[in-house]
């Protein structure tokens, strides 16, 4: 719920309930002044009319005879409420009724005096409608002053919320939000650019340690590599040495691969890599699948490119060709003799089904670092993590599944 | 064993190519400067920015090697001013980055090629070579070997001027020894030049071998001298006498 929405709840409960009260209050209060008023105005009638007939001798003649009756079946002094039907209009009219005796000549006789109390009933009519009137208009005009009030004075919010969506690490310029001058939106700022600062600063500087770290070992690799094989070119390498020198040298490239493999896994962790282009999947692909030729040739797979749809993908090049390029290599590399290798491309998924023997492990497991079907194998075993990586990074799915008929390891990613 | 002869007597250039290496690892830059010359370039060496900034400015090479991460700049820049400059240098980058955002970046800036360190010197050389032959004979180019005659451009090869069929890895393994005549080259080295990142599937030494065994009999087949020499354990050599 927004925010303004739920102010404007809780305004409109909170004025409801004052104006019922209000309401209330104002209408007894006037109820009671009025009918105080009507009392005040029949006493002072009734002191008119004992005065007058003292000083005439004569009981008044009847004009209204329904605001006067002389000698009515009332026979006792009070003060009271009446309801007598008006046959003009049609209706119970409430009176206020005032009884009182008089002595005429001697003889006593019994006043009735009647006021209408429909005028102070028409009178709380127009208070109340009045009433309600400012409370709508109030009601309204809170709204309209909220709605503005949202419009106008948070927009600095919404403006620092879509500068912190639109927001990227790997951006070189930090966040810069416009000064406000209210307070606490202005702190909201500071507090969010200094987090970012903070957050930009730690990003570059695991960025450097990886890249550091990646130059450091690269290059002591190199120069090994560089020197071993101008070793084995000393036709006076003795033989004994030729063994030593190539068991180096291979050491050393393997350590150079799982090296350059684990960077560029913690590279993708990190999200170190720049914004994709549209990469043409199908050509990846069929690339891939070309270079793959001489292994599959040996293996004497069996290759079914069901669809090849031309799928296009926003990735970063070479790592649509690593996720492509590992998921094939590994659907050669664990395939049978003979075996069958599907690959299907569609705008959806992309599926690479292998025959292979039934794992004995857990297989979401392969996607763990250095786990290996064959634990003698030279490869270090992180094709798979960084195939799931790298669909991590780009929210794809990467799922398993297995057909028992035909043995059939299918991996699919899904886009 | 015949000592080391210098490469370009095997396979000829018009005329010497220079090089200049920009390389800060002093083990590594004499490591590529002894294998550089042994192959019959004349190589220049800068161990900084400043140093290769000056030379480049100063000189005219045919082909540059440069290193990205160096003491006192970047790589990136000298082959920026190599650009800006209008160089008719080839310009190979080495680098241990391994970024794949600074080899797209190096290639746009218009380097040649990107290899990553570390790298085997034999296809350093293999490398240098297509960007020399690329820069300097401009199509009109060919590659003579005792009695071979290699046509990169058609993909020909003439045996004692008769056409030779060849697979098409048996002609890249070809061509890749004729990058590096009179070295051993590694089993290793070869398969990573073949097939890059899939180079440590299982059976790549055993294709190796058997397109070695096929490209030697058709050699054979058509009469050419066997310069193919197996080295055990080791790897493969063309000789050149």
């Amino acid at each position: 719920m927004k925010l303004l929405a739920r102010t404007n709840r809780y305004y409109l409960g909170l004025s409801a309930l004052l104006f019922v009260l209000g309401t209330g209050v104002l209408y007894t209060g006037l109820q009671h002044a009025l009918a105080h008023e009507v009392d005040e105005q029949l006493q002072q009638q009734r002191t008119y009319l004992t005065e007058r007939i003292r000083v005439t001798g004569a009981l008044p003649t009847i004009t209204m005879p329904q605001e006067l009756t002389i000698d009515g079946p009332t026979r006792s002094e009070s003060l009271r409420d009446t309801v007598i039907f008006d046959p003009v209009e049609h209706e119970a009219v409430p009176f206020r009724v005032i009884s009182f005796p008089v002595t005429v000549q001697g003889q006593r006789h019994w006043l009735t005096l009647r006021k209408s109390l429909l005028e102070t009933e028409d009178i709380l009519k127009v208070i109340l409608t009045v009433m309600l009137a400012v409370m709508a208009l109030l009601f309204g005009s809170l709204l309209l002053l909220n709605q503005w009030l949202s419009r106008w004075l948070w927009a600095p919010f919404r403006h620092t919320l879509k500068a912190l969506r639109g927001y990227q690490l790997q951006q070189p310029q930090s966040l810069v939000l416009p000064a406000t001058p209210i307070d606490e939106f202005s702190e909201l700022n500071q507090a969010v650019a200094q987090l970012t600062q903070r957050v930009a600063a730690d990003y570059r500087a695991l960025k450097e340690f990886t890249e550091n770290a990646a130059h450091e070992t690269q290059t002591p690799l190199a120069i090994m590599q560089a020197q071993l094989e101008q070793l084995v070119q000393d036709p006076e390498l003795p033989e004994r040495a030729v063994g030593a020198v190539q068991h180096v040298y291979r050491a050393a490239l393997r350590l150079s691969r799982l090296h350059q493999a684990l960077t560029l896994l913690s590279k993708i962790e990190n999200r170190q890599f720049t914004d994709g282009v549209p990469v043409q999947l199908d050509a990846v692909v069929q690339e891939k699948l070309r270079q793959l030729h001489d292994f599959m040739e040996a293996k004497e797979l069996r290759l079914e490119v069901g669809t090849l749809a031309p799928v296009s993908a926003v990735m970063h090049p070479g790592l649509a060709e690593s996720l492509i390029g590992n998921l094939l290599q590994n659907a050669v590399k664990h395939n049978l003799p003979g075996g069958l290798l599907r690959v299907h491309l569609r705008a959806a998924a992309l599926e690479i089904t292998n025959t292979g023997p039934e794992l004995r492990t857990d297989p979401m497991l392969l996607l763990g670092r250095f786990r290996k079907h064959n634990a003698a194998s030279e490869s270090p075993g992180l094709g798979l993590s960084i195939a799931e990586q790298i669909c991590t990074y780009y929210g794809f799915r990467l799922s398993y599944s297995f057909i028992p008929a035909g043995a059939l390891h299918t991996l699919r990613v899904t886009f | 064993m015949p000592p080391l002869r210098p490469a370009a007597a095997a396979v000829v250039f018009p005329y010497s190519v220079k090089i200049l290496i920009v390389e800060d690892e002093a083990p590594l830059r004499t490591t590529l400067l002894d294998f550089l010359r042994h192959g019959g370039y004349i190589c220049e060496i800068a161990e900084n920015y400043e140093q290769a900034h000056e030379k480049i400015k100063l000189y005219q090479y045919d082909c540059v090697l440069v290193d990205l991460t160096l003491p006192d700049g970047s790589g990136l820049d000298l082959v920026r001013t190599l650009k800006a400059d209008h160089s008719l240098a080839g310009v190979l980058i080495i680098s241990a980055r391994g970024s794949l955002d600074d080899k797209v970046q190096g290639l746009e800036l218009g380097a040649d090629d990107y290899l990553q360190k570390p790298f085997h010197l034999a296809e350093l050389n293999a490398r240098l070579r297509s960007i020399i032959r690329r820069r300097q004979f401009q199509g009109q180019r060919h590659i003579m070997f005792r009695d071979l005659t290699i046509f990169p451009d058609q993909t020909l090869v003439l045996v004692k001027d008769q056409p030779l069929t060849l697979t098409r890895r048996e002609y890249d393994l070809l061509l890749f020894l004729l990058a590096n005549p009179n070295r051993v080259l590694t089993k290793e080295a070869i398969a990573e030049h073949i097939w890059g990142d899939d180079a440590d599937m299982a059976d790549s030494f055993d294709f190796i071998y058997t397109h070695f065994k096929n490209l030697r009999k058709k050699l054979q087949e058509h009469g050419a001298d066997n310069y193919i020499r197996t080295v055990y354990g080791l790897g493969y050599k063309l000789e050149t006498a």
